[in-house]
């Protein structure tokens, strides 16, 4: 657990809300009044049933979707449109196929025309750094799902954003991947300091990742829990999940998401 | 794990040597067959030469014309007007279809006119193109382009279209402006659809250069089997046509070298 309580604020929402088709008889509530704040150094943890608007309330966060009313602030600016100001990192990995690793990685810094010796070197230092070292020429068809996930992330960091925006980007890898690389994660978004949101259906993940956990309600979703998350400095996921403050945290946060699916149930 | 819009690259199996070679064999095997049968039913007199041909008598006619010199012409004139208009024809159709993912709005306003030019049979325009161009060359190499330049038009907007929705996200998500999501997604994205494009326009080059030499030329493969059909001079027909096969593997084989070049 790290107090970040005092750290600088890195991304801010103020009373978000999403209308599709506002004032028109098909009108849907994606989400309503979502507050929060996200610390340097913090991950935020998502939850919520399916359908309660995660990945919209993410487009809007990563400036993809403009909301209906309400704000999000990003060191202090207004995020307008999608500029670059987040990285984010989605389910399926979205590596070019016609580019090496390398070249995926640099693909970001490319856009923003850094250049090209900087943006290799840079790009190249990330990938000796966290596991990929050796794969930097292969083509993204050689890799597994963990290392396609794993270069996806290095090109995430490789512009070097002060928040990161996860959307289920675990979902799609069996379990034992997932676990080590919902660790390694972690780890390299404390060590360079970054801010992250996670979005996620998957309860362990959000508490085995996150700082605090942010439990939605079904559609229209608003804000029905903010559970503050400490484990002490327990990381191996394994022992991290047998522990016995992991699973009070997973039975709360079980039960507040049971309620909610039961409640349109009835 | 990710959907990538793009056909799966293991999908072109090298066959084996072993099975190659068995390939070869049977293949072989089965022309030769085709052949010796055709031979006994004609010589049986069972089918009647004067509508059917005779191998032997198609190959003596086809010695006889590469000996003469008119084959080697024929065949080059059919080659180079069916590469010239493949190669214009396609090239600017894939550029049209490339740039046209630029601006949904001119995509929009061309759709019903692509659409239905691309309804017309394009043998329907062949007397406009002579009128336009003239005869000769000029026709052959128009009609092929023509025919190429649609084709590539409709398949390779497709394939715009066809490039994950997600990587054009992620691109803007970085801050990339829509002609830097054109030149480093969609152009890379959509080769496999140029590529498999060129296969196609191949076969539409090759009818639109025999088109143009059914109608208006002095040589040309479609030139010979024009003239040799209207004489019933059969033999020569078959070596028209047979010429035709031997240039359809032959640039067949030289688009499959350079797709797989192109595999990623």
């Amino acid at each position: 657990m790290v107090n970040t309580s005092t750290r600088e604020v890195v991304l801010e929402a103020n009373h978000v809300s999403l209308v599709f088709n506002a004032g028109t008889p098909k009108e849907v509530v994606a989400f309503r009044n979502i507050s929060f704040e996200l610390r340097q150094g913090e991950i935020l943890a998502i939850v919520g049933p399916s359908g309660c608007g995660k990945s919209t309330l993410f487009n809007v966060i990563a400036g993809l979707l403009r909301p209906t009313s309400g704000s999000v602030r990003v060191d202090g600016a207004l995020v307008d449109g999608a500029s670059g100001h987040v990285g984010y990192m989605l389910q399926k990995d979205l590596l070019l196929p016609w580019r090496s690793v390398l070249d995926n990685v640099m693909l970001g810094l490319e856009v923003r025309g850094v250049d090209p010796k900087d943006a290799r070197e840079r790009a190249l230092s990330l990938i000796l750094r966290y596991g990929l070292d050796g794969f930097e020429s292969a083509m993204p068809r050689a890799l597994s799902g963990g290392m396609r996930q794993r270069v996806a992330f290095m090109r995430t960091l490789a512009l070097n954003p002060k928040a990161i925006l996860l959307d289920e980007p675990f979902s799609a890898l069996d379990f034992q991947r997932r676990l080590n690389l919902q660790g390694d994660v972690k780890r390299i978004i404390r060590e360079q300091h970054k801010a992250a949101i996670l979005v996620t259906h998957d309860i362990g993940e959000a508490i085995a990742m996150a700082d605090r956990v942010v439990v939605l309600s079904q559609r229209p979703g608003t804000i029905k829990a903010i559970h503050t998350i400490e484990l002490g400095d327990e990381t191996d996921p394994g022992a991290l999940r047998r522990s016995a403050a992991f699973n009070e945290y997973f039975d709360v946060i079980w039960s507040e998401l049971d309620a909610l699916v039961e409640t349109v149930a009835a | 794990m990710a959907a990538i819009a793009a056909p799966d690259p293991h999908s072109t199996r090298a066959p084996s040597t072993r099975g190659f070679r068995a390939t070869l064999v049977y293949q072989t095997l089965l022309i030769v067959g085709i052949f010796a049968l055709w031979e006994a039913l004609v010589r049986l007199e069972i089918l009647p030469v004067y509508l059917y041909g005779q191998p032997s008598g198609i190959f003596a006619k086809g010695r006889t014309l590469l000996v003469e010199g008119d084959l080697a012409r024929d065949f080059g004139a059919t080659a180079f007007a069916s590469i010239l208009g493949f190669v214009i024809g396609t090239s600017l159709g894939s550029a049209a279809g490339l740039l046209l993912w630029l601006s949904q709005t001119a995509a929009a306003v061309l759709r019903p006119i692509i659409v239905a030019v691309n309804g017309v049979p394009k043998i329907a325009l062949a007397p406009l193109i002579v009128v336009w161009v003239g005869v000769g060359l000029g026709a052959k190499v128009a009609i092929a382009a023509s025919l190429t330049f649609i084709v590539a038009l409709i398949a390779v907007y497709q394939g715009t279209q066809e490039v994950d929705e997600d990587l054009v996200k992620l691109m803007r998500s970085l801050g990339a402006k829509p002609m830097t999501i054109w030149r480093k997604v969609i152009v890379p994205g959509s080769t496999p659809w140029i590529l498999s494009t060129m296969r196609l326009n191949i076969g539409f080059a090759m009818i639109g250069a025999v088109v143009g030499e059914y109608i208006s030329s002095k040589m040309g493969l479609g030139y010979l089997i024009y003239n040799a059909g209207a004489l019933y001079d059969l033999n020569t027909v078959f070596v028209g046509i047979f010429s035709l096969m031997a240039l359809a593997l032959v640039l067949d084989a030289v688009l499959g070298h350079i797709e797989a070049r192109f595999k990623w």
